[in-house]
């Protein structure tokens, strides 16, 4: 999927230009980084915490922490992967802080069974998923993913971003975002599977209840 | 043709490939797939739930301007911008934003409309400030025509504190924090059109700014 990538319009500042004049202080450059980027930023930091103020913040934090290092940037890696890099660290770090005990990076995208890792349920029968899943559904379940899984997912199959990318962003290895990405899918459908269940059971329920209303 | 069981076919998909497809070359791979409907199932859910998660991008909701306030002061207050000062302290960053190049931004009557739809529906429409204003006279208008809209939002904001203060959520703790930040945003705005009257785009981007605080109030008076 290619990622769609923000047009330059004649007169506004390019991308280096505007990194170069930031690093020696110019308002104008950082608020140019800012609008090129902020969109995707933010949409990454909500669709990870599914807060829009909590989103607000970590966006907020995620371009500050950018705009202190930003002297330090000699463009060895895309400044936008440098600055995805940031921002997941920043809304990581934030969720290790919310749960209660301390987790590495490891825990959040290698999560157990019990915390919401696939389960592998081969040969079980088996609902069809097709048609049923829109973008309302598909965020639900998004949002119960572990964060490290949801990282690689909005990443990967909503932003855009390569492999290679992701792991750069990530500190990983290529095969591991795979491997990631993977494994995100699988919980996905599974989540999707049981709320098809949920929905099923529920209007089953609603139908025997109106038939003993007859 | 060795057999291949649903979970070798499902376990390829880990580290391999990405994109779990039906129409792979492997024979053994095809002819599990023809005899397995579990695994077709599999395939296509897969390939939805990729296209599904495409199609997210597309709601991607546009980030508040409150974000870019509350960054542009702090980046000050660390000292981040070191962008020589004008002559007037109020024109350095302020009056850049108003220069000609931001030709694009919403002509005056749409931004004023904007404000105006969002203050009714942020303070009802019989509230005090909707009834008062008249947006193309104030764009329109002179130096003094920014008082009375300022003054509304005042009131409104003396409104939105008079009640007891319910416990302070980090929440509320923020928008408290964005209301100030607004604040200092409008005061910089205010002498900009106090400095040029005339000025259309500073007119806008003031206006701008009581919508942030409207915003900010609305969500408040909310909690």
């Amino acid at each position: 999927m290619a990622r769609v990538r923000r047009i330059e319009t004649p007169g506004e500042l390019p991308e280096a230009e505007a990194i170069r004049l930031a690093q020696a202080g110019n308002a104008a450059a950082f608020e140019r980084l800012y609008r090129l980027h902020n969109r995707r930023v933010y949409s990454l930091c909500l669709r990870m915490v599914g807060n829009t103020a909590e989103a607000e913040d970590l966006t907020q934090e995620a371009f500050l922490q950018l705009f202190r290092k930003i002297a330090t940037f000699r463009g060895e890696s895309a400044f936008s992967t440098w600055l995805h890099r940031l921002a997941v660290n920043v809304v990581l770090m934030r969720l290790r802080k919310k749960s209660a005990t301390e987790s590495s990076l490891d825990e959040m995208t290698e999560p157990d069974e019990e915390s919401g890792g696939p389960r592998r349920d081969f040969g079980m029968p088996d609902l069809r998923l097709s048609g049923s899943i829109d973008r309302v559904n598909l965020q639900r379940a998004v949002d119960q993913l572990p964060p490290g899984y949801k990282a690689v997912f909005v990443l990967h199959d909503v932003q855009g971003y390569e492999h290679n990318e992701i792991a750069e962003i990530m500190d990983c290895s290529i095969g591991n975002s795979k491997s990631q990405l993977h494994k995100a899918r699988m919980r996905l459908r599974e989540l999707l599977h049981e709320s098809l269940r949920d929905k099923a059971r529920e209007d089953r329920k609603a139908a025997g209840n109106a038939g003993g209303e007859d | 043709m060795a057999t291949v069981t649903c979970r070798d076919f499902q376990g390829r998909f880990e580290s391999s490939d990405d994109s779990p497809r039906n129409d792979s070359p492997d024979l053994s791979i095809q002819a599990h797939l023809r005899d397995c409907p579990s695994c077709r199932n599999f395939i296509e859910d897969l390939g939805k739930i990729r296209a599904v998660g495409a199609q997210l991008a597309a709601s991607d909701p546009e980030p508040p301007a409150r974000i870019w306030f509350s960054l542009r002061a702090e980046l000050e207050k660390e000292g981040l911008i070191r962008d020589t000062p004008s002559k007037s302290p109020s024109k350095s960053w302020v009056g850049e934003l108003f220069s000609g190049r931001f030709s694009v931004l919403p002509r005056p009557v749409l931004a004023g409309g904007y404000l105006a739809a969002l203050l009714a529906i942020a303070f009802g429409l019989s509230g005090p400030i909707n009834s008062r204003i008249n947006r193309k006279r104030w764009l329109d208008g002179n130096q003094s025509s920014m008082e009375p809209l300022s003054a509304q939002l005042m009131s409104a904001e003396k409104a939105s504190f008079s009640s007891p203060p319910a416990s302070e959520t980090p929440v509320t703790a923020s928008l408290h924090q964005n209301l100030e930040i607004v604040d200092n945003y409008i005061s910089l705005c205010e002498n900009s059109v106090r400095e040029e009257p005339e000025n259309e785009l500073a007119r806008e981007y003031l206006y701008e700014a009581y919508q942030q605080k409207a915003d900010l109030l609305a969500q408040l008076n909310e909690r």
